[in-house]
């Protein structure tokens, strides 16, 4: 293993962006960073709130119309090699706000996330489980290892 | 100088706002999408205006027309904080158009799951103040400790997060209790409580944050019941007002209604502390006393009801569903959650505080944005 | 001075600044993995990761053009941090002092305000995507003051980092002059040689307050939980780091590890009369007071929350009269 991959297996910035759904996916997540009993750090993954400093991108929601444009802003501010993991229900596919099928769609939904951004990972649950974000952060690892 | 101290006090007060510090909709110390955007003259806060409708996602829009148990398991999505507040109400509200009688059994399995979610909300509330005046290791070991309860509620509803408990005229069977699980309950409160307790000496001794928290964020209890504040955020300016004491599911169960009376960051936090000890307290009653009997009634009929309320009390404050049935269907939802009321509050607390609290008095309020995000329009100029 | 013992300092100069480099990059992970991890009842991350890999890894990443009026100025900020950490490095070092003047507490005093500067153009010069430059609507109709000029984070933590150059760096310059007033000269070497005579400073009553003083100036200086107003992520986030990416970034990481190690090392000059020298066995000591700060410092930012102006002015002045008390009784 090259010097490159071996640094970006050792050290793994994650940056959190939260496009709207029920908090549940949220807290989860931050429960896996935050809580003890998971400590995202063992597998050397750090939390970060800078844009400029992150390599993979979590998001969870279904991408309310308000939250599209800072979502583009915050995946274009990440320099290359960059990851996104969507996590959740709403961010694979839309969730419940988009697949309840009522008698008025919501219009406020512009998810899933892949429609907006590219997605390289996908972590399913509703709520997802902590085990199942670290499972997706490691999945998304290749991607960048191989990356130029 | 008589003459001049008049003139001084005679001369209105000309607010000058030097600049705006907007923070958000993506931010470290707000976890939800809000947008604040701070009023600063010296790095003081003069102003703040807090802009939701970031997470608006219409949830009463997409309910309209759903047949009344897939509305109610909508409801649950508002918000993966308070879950089962909001399921629970809604079914309320189904039960009470419809004139279901709830089992006791099941009344008193829901009152045990409403209380684990107020454990695992406060706790979170403690845990993410801690983390936002910057205290990482307590805020660690707060969501260590709140590890217990998503356990309990996991081995009780089978998910961490979204439960879905109750059902119309009683709860899902899975959510039935055996002496296992009570066993299970019993050992979770003993330990909560040594930790809680613990926790509490160790943050009241620790002089560090107690200059941190005293006098910051203050909410008089004029301003609090002139904006409206509900809940936890009312009751630490000194307000008894807990709906619990007047819903019937909470009769049989003794508890204190708690009130702190100066209003700032610490009373916040206070209230939240000695209010996860009420509800270990009332755990531990309803697991004591639990009846024996059926978990669920399924004699009731549909039929076309009028409009029907349902106010609740949940962790953040006064919960309220309305909606009416037609042919099965639920229209005209209507669903007001505790934070909206408490928005004014969190914006009031801001002012004056130096802008590092600015954040610390919107999380003392304890802000549930997606819950928050109703019908709210923004229309850019 | 022959050419052969101008050659030896010069290997020993460099020598000393790569064991400083060396020891440096395993501080961060230190701190993070045995204090804060084991206070928090956690595993933590691997030693290498913070301090080691993580400039590496920034090394191999794209190189953006950051949203900065000067981009150019902005990224050259962490390397003119560095290259004045290894001056504070080398002119503590003892074969440097027939450089006179330059080997003297007056030039520490002002390569260290210079330290402090950087943040305050940092601030000024990055424009980061999180505050107004995030494209949401909330100049809206109904919205307050809309006529209001707005500021960017990175402002007000350059506002912050004017105000700590002004009051917040007391406790470090008047720890400093503690053995300066008990040798009675500014030139390293005086203060050196003194203690080689008459022992440490630091086991006099004037050196521990001094230490004490030095300590919190040092935590200051670094940012340190809790003295951390200029980035604290209740509302700055980063503050001036914003805009950092890839290599510029690992120089923010390097600076920052090797800022620890020097620091201890002029406290070990000073306080200790032990300079970094690679020639000598007490480089040892050197490394065993760069541990101690940085476990020290760790623990007493494991247990504090962020300072506010409202807990940092008390703090600064009553660590700042100490520091005068130090001085008054090095003189008794």
């Amino acid at each position: 293993m090259s010097l490159k991959s071996y640094s970006r297996a050792r050290a793994v910035h994650v940056m959190l962006v939260y496009t709207g759904g029920c908090n549940g996916c949220d807290i989860e997540i931050v429960n896996c960073v935050l809580s003890p009993k998971y400590d995202i750090e063992q597998y050397k993954i750090f939390l970060t709130w800078n844009p400029r400093e992150a390599d993979v991108l979590v998001v969870t929601g279904p991408v309310t119309r308000h939250n599209k444009e800072p979502l583009k802003a915050i995946y274009e501010a990440i320099p290359e090699p960059k990851a996104v993991i969507a996590a959740g229900a709403c961010a694979l596919m839309g969730g419940v706000y988009k697949n309840i099928n009522g008698d008025i769609p919501s219009e406020e939904i512009c998810g899933p996330v892949d429609e907006v951004i590219p997605v390289d990972a996908k972590v399913p649950g509703c709520a997802v489980r902590p085990e199942d974000v670290l499972a997706g952060a490691v999945a998304a690892l290749p991607l960048l290892l191989d990356a130029e | 100088m008589e003459e001049d101290n008049k003139i001084t006090d005679e001369t209105p007060k000309k607010q000058v706002i030097e600049t705006e510090v907007p923070l958000g909709p993506v931010h470290s110390a707000a976890i939800e999408p809000y947008r604040v955007r701070l009023f600063v003259e010296d790095e003081i806060v003069k102003d703040a205006e807090i802009t939701v409708g970031v997470n608006h996602r219409g949830v009463e829009r997409i309910m309209e027309g759903l047949p009344v148990e897939k509305a109610n398991s909508l409801t649950e999505k508002i918000c993966g904080i308070c879950s089962n507040s909001h399921i629970w109400n809604s079914v309320m509200v189904a039960e009470k158009a419809l004139g279901t009688e709830v089992p006791e059994r099941a009344q008193y399995i829901r009152v045990i799951m409403e209380e684990l979610e107020r454990l695992h909300s406060h706790m979170l509330y403690l845990a993410h103040g801690n983390e936002v005046l910057g205290h990482e290791t307590f805020s660690m070991r707060l969501f260590y400790i709140r590890e217990t309860v998503m356990e309990l509620l996991r081995m009780i509803g089978g998910n961490r997060v979204q439960y879905g408990v109750p059902i119309i005229g009683g709860i899902r069977p899975r959510a039935e209790l055996n002496q296992m699980k009570l066993q299970k309950i019993t050992e979770g409160m003993n330990y909560i409580e040594e930790k809680i307790t613990n926790f509490a000496e160790r943050f009241i001794s620790d002089s560090m944050i107690m200059s941190r928290i005293t006098g910051v964020g203050i909410l008089t209890k004029e301003d609090a019941i002139r904006l409206s504040a509900t809940g936890p955020t009312l009751r630490a300016t000194g307000v008894e007002v807990d709906l619990r004491t007047d819903m019937k599911e909470y009769d049989p169960f003794e508890f204190d209604v708690i009130t702190q009376d100066d209003g700032d960051v610490k009373s916040q936090l206070l209230v939240r502390v000695l209010e996860i000890l009420e509800a270990i307290k009332i755990i531990r009653q309803a697991v004591k006393h639990l009846p024996e009997g059926p978990i669920t009634n399924r004699s009731w009929e549909m039929q076309d009801t009028p409009i029907t309320k349902s106010y609740i009390e949940v962790p953040r404050g006064k919960l309220y569903h309305s909606y009416y049935l037609d042919e099965g269907r639920v229209r005209n939802v209507i669903v007001r959650t505790p934070s909206i009321t408490n928005i004014g509050a969190m914006e009031h607390a801001c002012i004056g505080n130096h802008i590092t609290d600015a954040q610390l008095a919107v999380v003392q309020c304890d802000p549930c944005f997606t819950c928050t995000d109703r019908a709210i329009q923004i229309i850019q100029l | 001075m022959t050419v052969v013992d101008s050659l030896i300092a010069l290997i020993a100069v460099i020598g000393t600044l790569i064991v400083a480099f060396v020891v440096s990059v395993w501080l961060p992970g230190i701190e993070r993995k045995f204090v804060h991890a084991r206070i928090q009842q956690r595993i933590g991350p691997p030693i290498s990761s913070p301090g080691l890999m993580a400039p590496i890894k920034f090394f191999f990443k794209e190189i953006i053009n950051p949203n900065s009026p000067m981009p150019g100025l902005y990224n050259s900020l962490p390397i003119i941090g560095i290259i004045i950490t290894i001056l504070l490095l080398i002119i503590v070092m003892p074969q440097l002092y027939f450089l006179a003047a330059f080997a003297s507490v007056v030039a520490l005093v002002g390569l260290l305000k210079v330290e402090e500067i950087l943040y305050m153009f940092m601030g000024s010069l990055s424009k980061s995507v999180l505050s107004i430059r995030m494209p949401f609507p909330d100049l809206v109709k109904g919205a307050k003051h809309r006529d209001v000029p707005r500021s960017f984070v990175e402002e007000l933590s350059s506002m912050r980092a004017f105000r700590l150059i002004a009051f917040g760096s007391f406790p470090i310059y008047i720890a400093i002059f503690v053995p300066v007033a008990m040798a009675g000269s500014i030139f390293l070497n005086d203060i050196v040689a003194y203690q080689q005579l008459h022992g440490p400073v630091l086991f006099t009553l004037g050196g521990i307050l001094g230490a004490i003083v030095f300590f919190v100036g040092f935590m200051i200086l670094l940012n340190e939980y809790p003295f951390v107003i200029l980035k604290t992520k209740a509302d700055v986030i980063e503050g001036p780091l914003l805009e950092y990416a890839s290599k510029y970034r690992a120089y923010v990481y390097i600076s920052r590890g090797l800022l620890i190690f020097v620091l201890s090392s002029i406290f070990a000059t000073l306080f200790l009369g032990l300079p970094p020298n690679l020639l000598s066995w007490t480089i040892l000591l050197n490394i065993v007071v760069a541990l101690a700060f940085t476990i020290i410092m760790a623990i007493v930012s494991a247990f504090s929350p962020i300072f506010t102006y409202k807990q940092f002015y008390p703090v600064v002045a009553g660590v700042s009269i100490l520091g005068v008390l130090a001085i008054i009784a090095s003189f008794l």
